[in-house]
């Protein structure tokens, strides 16, 4: 059993999707002690004992992140089925703290297909998030080119 | 109405969808888990074409686990053919069970399917059927298929291949080609793509005996077309199956009507009486769900020296598949094959061939973008051929507003919109003047650069269900709505439009609340449950909110002025004086007179305290079809670099000017145009589904060998809008769902053909590629050499 299936089927967290299993389209994202990766390769056994991150963890309560928001704001999701798979991407680009630029995150998100959005409110709304600075709290809107 | 509701409609208000698919908490198929459900794999047939001998079972039910396994000759016993929702006028049906009979005629073909306690269990048993298959003579070439030796696919119902051919056509296009002073023909190949929605189709389905109830969770755009059609297959009245399409990860037309695996599911279930889940895999999606596009089209031109055009013929060739998928092929070429040009004379022939492979169905443009490509690549031909610039050669032609509305060649009507204006905006953006007037030289890359244009018209919406039933579709042009207030003040809007991404949950949202006058926040959207809904169409053809519209806006009114009646008799005065504000009813003139929304929809829906001619409820159902279907349209520009020698090449600028009509949320707008422009990059530039030509099976059906663009293969694309409102719709909408697939092929071919305009190169075959680049240059390079003129021309 690879650990996509463990979260969803076993634990019932379905927020993790799966689109491929074959590592390609990234549906599967989570963070595995503090690494974004695809959890459609990894054997459920493989979870033992390690930090795991899934979409679930992300908003408070209520309350969604300052990612969520980022999203919510952008229109950076349509029909919403790849859109755990960019936010536990864009969870872990936020924890290795580098700065990037608008077409390094358009490299570094390229590791989750989207087939609705044309990604560039995606981009928008990782990079909000990336510079936000005030740790969970929303970001002022900001239109830009 | 106070101004913030009005406010509302052109409003980019924050989705109703979003918060539980950005918590991981929508409920997509596979998300649903029922007690005691079992799991179905399904065997499919690893040919091209075979005939399906003996099929032995034994070793497969012995495994642990096991519960069911159906074979064709039970299908067939228990089940009718798959029904087809838009029939080819004229054709046999070719209608086909859920399980192949004698034959398979594609790879992928159900032949077996496997209830077990899990998935794994299911195909482990796969492993153990035998199945005697004779591989058979197949076909998988558009035209070779209907070449005099080819294999019949189907020798029962046809002697030929060819399953119908049809033609459109206006004034003497014959003449007028004799006449023209130039004449410009080429053939286009269009490739086989898939939708590849992130969501793979998937299906739970539950039966309850005594109560004859066939619950169904699928991941569909047409709940209630799925219901018809699984009452069809499985001979249940309609009143027994319940349709549930929560969320749905993406369908672009891949997911509308019944498939194969929708009645197997159903089949054990009742079996068994116990919940089937069957979710499609990777592998099976390339094989299984329809695929798109594939076509051939001989485009021709006649047109005066000055650049007129005066005659338009396009004899094209659309690729099936083996059988008719239960939606249908694509048809719309026909209808805008003319683009937004004024072109009188002109004809069109559709023809539909038969070939061994997986049913092409409907996928976003659905026959638009096909043939925009070979019309806009011929165009810059002509112009070249004139010397004429092609955004002259297209200003020329282009119909102007007073033109319309227009009747094209093929019947359809052009509502309104002024075409010119988007082909100047686009050009304005990249610059078009300042490019044309620079020298052709190679930068110091060694790259050309070059500018390509791209107009189009995009049919959105059906004209009406008289029109629908003259092409033989068993679906209406309508949509409905039912509205229900709570004793809240909230308001529930149940709709039969499954939310696969659309934006249709906030929109309905925001028109409801325009027409009432109450808080977008207070209406709640119910959607994609049958037993939950009015009768419906559904999602495709970029048709939802231009019928929606109306049904809303008509259920809304109704609520509307029923409260303002019972308001007018709590406030002793008249409906006429009152108005809805957010949360109450008020005096227009003395706006601190109030009773609250909770008062009056709790008084109607006891029947207590409203007047005595007025019946107890707050709830209205409405039905709503257009009168005509409208067009958007706009044009794109693309610039390319290319390197000459070896054919890699960048888009390094893309923009479209394009006019949707009013849009009720522009967010929405600019993320349907963007990502059907990215779709229909990967189907321009990168995605091919290649079959083998000596075995006939798909070369390269999973995501590592199917190029889907990610976001790194997307260059800068900006957007320009015009807003001319359709006369024909509801609040003068135009639909926007296909609009971005349709012109990019053909803007980077023609800016790729204007940067190597020195070589000769010329491109028709999709995708463009740099391998297929530089083959065009050795081939322009060969001829010229033949030609003995290697001084005029090339580096």
């Amino acid at each position: 059993m690879h650990a996509a299936d463990f979260l969803r089927h076993r634990l019932g967290l379905t927020g993790t999707h799966v689109g491929c299993e074959q590592g390609v389209c990234g549906m599967c994202t989570i963070i595995l002690d503090g690494a974004a990766i695809k959890s459609c390769l990894l054997l459920a056994v493989q979870l033992d004992g390690a930090a795991v991150q899934t979409v679930e963890s992300l908003a408070k309560y209520d309350q969604l992140n300052s990612l969520q928001e980022a999203f919510k704001r952008r229109h950076a999701l349509q029909c919403g089925f790849c859109t755990p798979g960019f936010l536990m991407l864009a969870t872990s680009l936020k924890e290795d703290g580098r700065k990037l630029s608008r077409q390094e995150i358009r490299e570094e998100v390229s590791g989750v297909l989207c087939r609705c959005t044309g990604y560039e409110s995606i981009i928008l709304a990782v990079e909000d998030y990336l510079n936000d600075d005030s740790d969970g709290v929303t970001a002022p809107l900001e239109i830009e080119e | 109405m106070s101004k913030l509701s009005q406010s509302l409609i052109g409003s980019a208000v924050p989705r109703k969808e979003d918060d539980r698919l950005l918590r991981g908490d929508g409920r997509f198929t596979d998300d649903v888990q029922l007690a005691h459900q079992l799991e179905m794999a399904v065997g499919r047939c690893p040919f091209p074409r075979a005939s399906i001998g003996a099929v032995d079972i034994s070793a497969a039910q012995k495994l642990d686990g096991v519960r069911h396994i159906l074979t064709g000759p039970e299908v067939r016993a228990l089940s009718e053919p798959m029904t087809v929702l838009r029939p080819v006028p004229g054709a046999p049906n070719l209608p086909y069970y859920a399980l192949a009979q004698e034959q398979a005629l594609h790879e992928g073909e159900p032949v077996v399917s496997v209830v077990a306690t899990s998935r794994a269990v299911a195909e482990d048993a796969l492993d153990l059927i035998e199945i005697d298959y004779e591989p058979l003579t197949h076909v998988s070439d558009t035209l070779g298929a209907l070449a005099d030796d080819a294999c019949v696919l189907h020798p029962d119902e046809l002697d030929t291949n060819l399953l119908s051919s049809s033609e459109n056509r206006a004034g003497n296009p014959e003449r007028h080609m004799a006449e023209a002073e130039v004449v410009v023909e080429g053939r286009f190949q269009v490739n086989r793509v898939s939708a590849v929605a992130m969501e793979g189709r998937g299906i739970v389905a539950v039966w309850r005996p005594a109560a004859r109830e066939l619950l169904v969770y699928a991941s569909t755009q047409v709940p209630h077309l799925l219901r018809q059609q699984l009452s069809e297959s499985l001979r249940l009245d309609e009143g027994c199956i319940r349709v549930i399409a929560s969320d749905v990860g993406g369908g672009f037309g891949m997911k509308l009507a019944i498939y194969p695996e929708d009645v197997l599911a159903a089949l054990h279930a009742m079996a068994l009486r116990r919940p089937v889940k069957w979710i499609e895999d990777r592998l099976e999606y390339f094989r299984a769900s329809n695929q798109a596009r594939e076509a051939v089209h001989d485009y021709c031109i006649g047109a005066q020296n000055d650049g007129r055009i005066t005659a338009i013929t396009n004899l094209y060739t659309t690729d099936l598949g083996s059988w008719n998928s239960s939606f249908g092929s694509a048809q719309l070429s026909s209808v805008v094959f003319t683009g937004p040009y004024k072109v009188a004379d002109a004809t069109v022939v559709r023809r539909v061939a038969l070939t061994n492979k997986t049913p092409i169905g409907a996928y976003r443009g659905y026959g638009q973008p096909e043939v925009n490509f070979a019309r806009e690549v011929l165009i810059d031909r002509l112009a070249r051929r004139l010397g004429i610039d092609p955004l002259d050669i297209r200003e020329k032609n282009m119909l102007r507003p007073e033109d319309l509305p227009w009747t094209t060649p093929s019947g359809a009507i052009y509502d309104s919109g002024d075409y010119r204006r988007t082909l100047h905006m686009a050009a304005e953006a990249v610059d078009y003047p300042a490019h044309r007037s620079a020298l052709r030289r190679p930068r110091e890359d060694g790259c050309l650069t070059g500018i390509g244009l791209s107009s189009f018209v995009e049919r959105t919406g059906y004209a009406s269900a008289r029109f629908l039933a003259g092409r033989g579709s068993r679906f209406g042009a309508h949509e409905s709505v039912t509205l229900r207030a709570n004793r809240s003040g909230s308001i529930d809007l149940y709709t039969g439009v499954s939310t696969f991404g659309q934006g249709n949950e906030t929109a309905f949202a925001q028109i409801c609340a325009h027409v009432l006058g109450v808080d977008y926040e207070m209406i709640h959207i119910h959607a994609g449950d049958t037993a939950a809904s009015p009768l419906n169409t559904g999602a495709f053809a970029s048709r939802t909110l231009i019928a929606a519209a109306g049904a809303i806006q008509e259920a809304a009114q109704i609520l509307h002025d029923k409260t303002l009646r019972i308001a007018a008799s709590a406030l002793e005065t008249a409906p006429g004086d009152l108005e809805i504000s957010g949360r109450v009813v008020r005096l227009r003139q003395d706006t601190g007179r109030s009773i609250a929304l909770t008062d009056i929809f709790s008084r109607a829906i006891i029947g207590q305290g409203i007047p005595d001619d007025e019946t107890p409820g707050m709830e209205a159902t409405s039905h709503f079809e257009p009168t005509d279907a409208t067009f958007s349209f706009g044009t794109a520009a693309a610039v390319v670099s290319v390197n000459p020698d070896h054919g890699e090449f960048t888009v390094e600028r893309f923009v479209m000017a394009h006019d949707c009509g009013i849009a009720v949320n522009p967010q929405l707008v600019e993320g349907q145009v963007r990502g059907g422009l990215v779709q229909s990059l990967g189907a321009a530039l990168m995605e091919d589904l290649l079959y083998d030509s000596d075995t006939g099976q798909l070369l390269n059906g999973n995501m590592m060998d199917y190029f889907v663009p990610s976001a790194a293969d997307v260059p800068q694309i900006d957007l320009m809008h015009t807003e001319t409102p359709s006369p024909v719709t509801t609040f003068g909408v135009r639909g926007v769902g296909e609009v971005g697939t349709i012109p990019y092929a053909a803007a980077v071919t023609n800016a790729l053909c204007d940067a190597l305009i020195d070589f000769g190169v010329e491109l028709s075959r999709l995708p463009i590629t740099p391998e297929s680049v530089w083959r065009a240059l050795e081939s322009a390079r060969v001829a010229r050499d033949a030609m003995g003129n290697k001084s005029s021309v090339g580096p």
